[in-house]
């Protein structure tokens, strides 16, 4: 009985949502909480069950042989993601439930959103993928396009045209795949992949699948959609969308790259360089916005660059750094963007320098807005600062990567100095703010508090969730947090007389942007130069 | 001799993507590669003489059911962007007046 719970998990918030779209009711969506708990209660129950016997983790549908039956199978890997899309969802929840209380067609597109994500990410089958995928294109455009304003039409509608595109990227890779097998079962492909894996077929569909997930994932390149989609959604989706969706490109990643083609062609080398030019570009487009949400969003792109770094690496410390960094990045941007979202709708403005005096109109978020900048930029005691430094394990003698790595915590650094600034100087008369409910700020908090315990018990959190020990990390050593305070200072200082200064070639570089076409014809070239890697090298 | 017909056919699609400049051309060069695709896949699975599917298991010869079966999902959910992709691109037309990507991306 316990080990079919993951088909609940995919049916229940499919269910619940179509009640909620029938009903007339106004007040239906308190379905959702107790959804949740159910869910919740039900995932902690098959974890148990799980660690005495992983084997349970195959769900075969219809009875049918496994090559041919669509198939469900959970390991290690995409239990930690569910976990956590039910832990982000019932957050979102949360924090929107009162300022969208009367918006029912949100809730319902949400509650579609988890299931479909969570059927994403249990799902064994190739194609089952393919229709998960294309799904979450299309609810994530309508949450994007949700207000009806005229920067999030436009946003929306790119995003779901290059959404598709990697999306048909993918069913090629897949055609290929099933052309050359004669089945889609991911798992049985990995246990067969090592005789097929030097035919040119396979490669072309590596080739094509490894496009796709660098567009959904916005690597370098291939970036452009990701700052404008999660600059104009609403701030709870802009939440959901920099710390979860995003993150589904990487699960395949991991998915697909390093567990059914078992990381081929020496592809680990080029992987690294990718991630690494996408946190700085992402770092460069950042320091320069006025805009706070395109700040954080262009912060994504180079965060998600860093978990590349991590993940490329196939096995050891720094690969469990990456994927550790996917959560803890979930928790604290997610962090960010809430907070952000209360400031916006106090001071009914997005740009960060006429915002002034977070800290007296509005201490609590304040607060929580420094949690989340600490951990961001790195600071010991907070989770950040443990991913951060598991991460940069495997190349901490290589001193140009090492370098490279620090120029990117440091352009952190200076970009958040920039938004550090929000928190001073004289506030808005304090007449006109009007409290921020408790409801946004509890769930808040909850990311705050998890963020910090991360930070100061990942020993035994890591032993428990990636089963590995982690080493290297003296939170008792004096070094580092004079090494921090260091890296502040020199951040703030090149701040206030570079950036603030805001040069002529910054402003250039601001009002860089890509039209569609030109990111349509880098998607191909990104395509071309993958080809040439796998067939050449 | 087809399958390098489709494959002609998703390469104009991909030229599309990258030349056009108004939002509808570039829709419809996404549909265009989607089609081109399908029909490779359906291709794939065709054979020469083939029966349908429905078999009493004594007539083996039929083609593979996987690729249509899949592939009429795709139709289905190809149709569903290309809709949503239009109707979107009819509320930008009426915000811009204009549907030319370099008006836009500003």
């Amino acid at each position: 009985m316990i080990d079919q719970l993951p088909v609940l998990w995919l049916f229940l918030p499919i269910f619940i949502s179509l009640i909620m779209y029938l009903v007339k009711s106004s007040h239906i969506h308190w379905f959702i909480f107790p959804m949740q708990l159910v869910l919740i209660i039900s995932f902690v129950v098959y974890v148990i069950a799980w660690k005495s016997d992983p084997s349970m983790g195959l769900i075969i549908f219809g009875g049918w042989e496994e090559t041919i039956a669509i198939t469900f199978y959970l390991d290690a890997l995409n239990l930690t993601f569910v976990g956590l899309t039910l832990f982000f969802f019932t957050i979102i929840y949360y924090y929107s439930f009162k300022s969208n209380y009367h918006e029912k067609k949100f809730f319902f597109f949400l509650t579609f959103l988890e299931s479909v994500f969570l059927g994403l990410l249990m799902t064994n089958d190739l194609f089952n993928l393919f229709v998960f995928l294309e799904l979450t294109a299309l609810l994530v455009t309508l949450l994007i396009t949700y207000r009806k304003g005229e920067n999030a039409l436009k946003a929306g509608l790119q995003y779901l045209l290059l959404a598709s595109m990697a999306s048909i990227m993918y069913l090629i890779g897949l055609m290929l795949l099933y052309y050359v097998f004669g089945h889609l079962n991911i798992r049985l492909m990995a246990a067969t992949m090592s005789s097929f894996i030097e035919t040119s077929v396979v490669k072309l569909a590596y080739g094509f699948m490894i496009t796709a997930f660098a567009l959904k994932g916005a690597i370098f390149p291939l970036y452009a959609w990701l700052p404008k989609a999660h600059g104009v959604a609403p701030s709870s989706v802009s939440a959901l969308l920099s710390g979860l969706i995003v993150k589904a490109a990487l699960y395949l990643f991991m998915r697909i790259h390093t567990g059914m083609f078992g990381s081929p062609y020496d592809f680990g080398e080029v992987l690294f360089w990718l991630g690494m030019v996408s946190a700085l570009a992402g770092v460069g487009f950042a320091m320069v916005q006025k805009d706070v949400k395109q700040i954080l969003a262009y912060h994504t792109v180079s965060q998600v660059g860093l978990m590349l770094v991590g993940l490329s690496f196939d096995q050891g410390t720094s690969f469990i750094g990456g994927w550790m960094h996917i959560i803890h990045h979930a928790i604290f941007k997610g962090l960010l963007f809430l907070a952000v979202g209360v400031i916006i709708k106090t001071y009914k403005t997005k740009k960060v320098y006429e915002i002034h005096g977070v800290m007296k109109s509005l201490p609590w978020t304040g607060i929580l807005l420094i949690v989340g900048m600490l951990s961001i930029t790195g600071a010991p005691l907070f989770n950040g600062y443990v991913s951060k430094t598991m991460i940069k394990y495997a190349f901490a003698n290589d001193d140009m990567k090492m370098f490279l790595f620090n120029l990117v915590n440091l352009g952190t650094i200076i970009s958040f100095s920039k938004m550090a600034m929000m928190l001073f100087g004289k506030p808005i008369q304090m007449v006109k703010v009007k409290r921020a409910s408790i409801s946004q700020h509890i769930p808040m908090t909850i990311l705050a508090l998890s963020s910090l315990i991360i930070g100061l018990f990942y020993q035994p959190i890591v032993q428990f969730i990636y089963d590995f020990s982690a080493y290297g990390i003296h939170l008792d050593d004096v070094g580092i947090y004079l090494e921090y305070i260091f890296w502040v200072s020199l951040g703030f200082n090149l701040y206030y007389f570079v950036i603030k200064k805001d040069y002529r070639p910054l402003a250039k570089l601001r009002d860089l942007t890509m039209t569609f076409p030109t990111a349509n014809f880098l998607l191909l070239c990104f395509l071309v130069s993958v080809f040439a890697l796998v067939y050449i090298f | 001799m087809e399958p390098l017909l489709t494959v002609i056919v998703i390469l104009i699609g991909m030229y599309g993507i990258i030349s056009s400049d108004t939002i509808i051309k570039s829709v419809f060069s996404g549909t265009i590669i989607e089609s081109g695709v399908i029909l490779l896949f359906l291709n794939l699975g065709a054979l020469q003489g083939g029966m349908i599917p429905i078999t009493d298991g004594v007539n083996i010869i039929i083609v593979d059911p996987i690729p249509q079966a899949l592939m009429i999902t795709t139709i289905v959910i190809g149709s569903t962007v290309t809709s949503l992709a239009l109707i979107l691109s009819i509320k930008v037309f009426h915000n811009n007046g204009s549907i030319a990507w370099k008006d836009i991306t500003k």
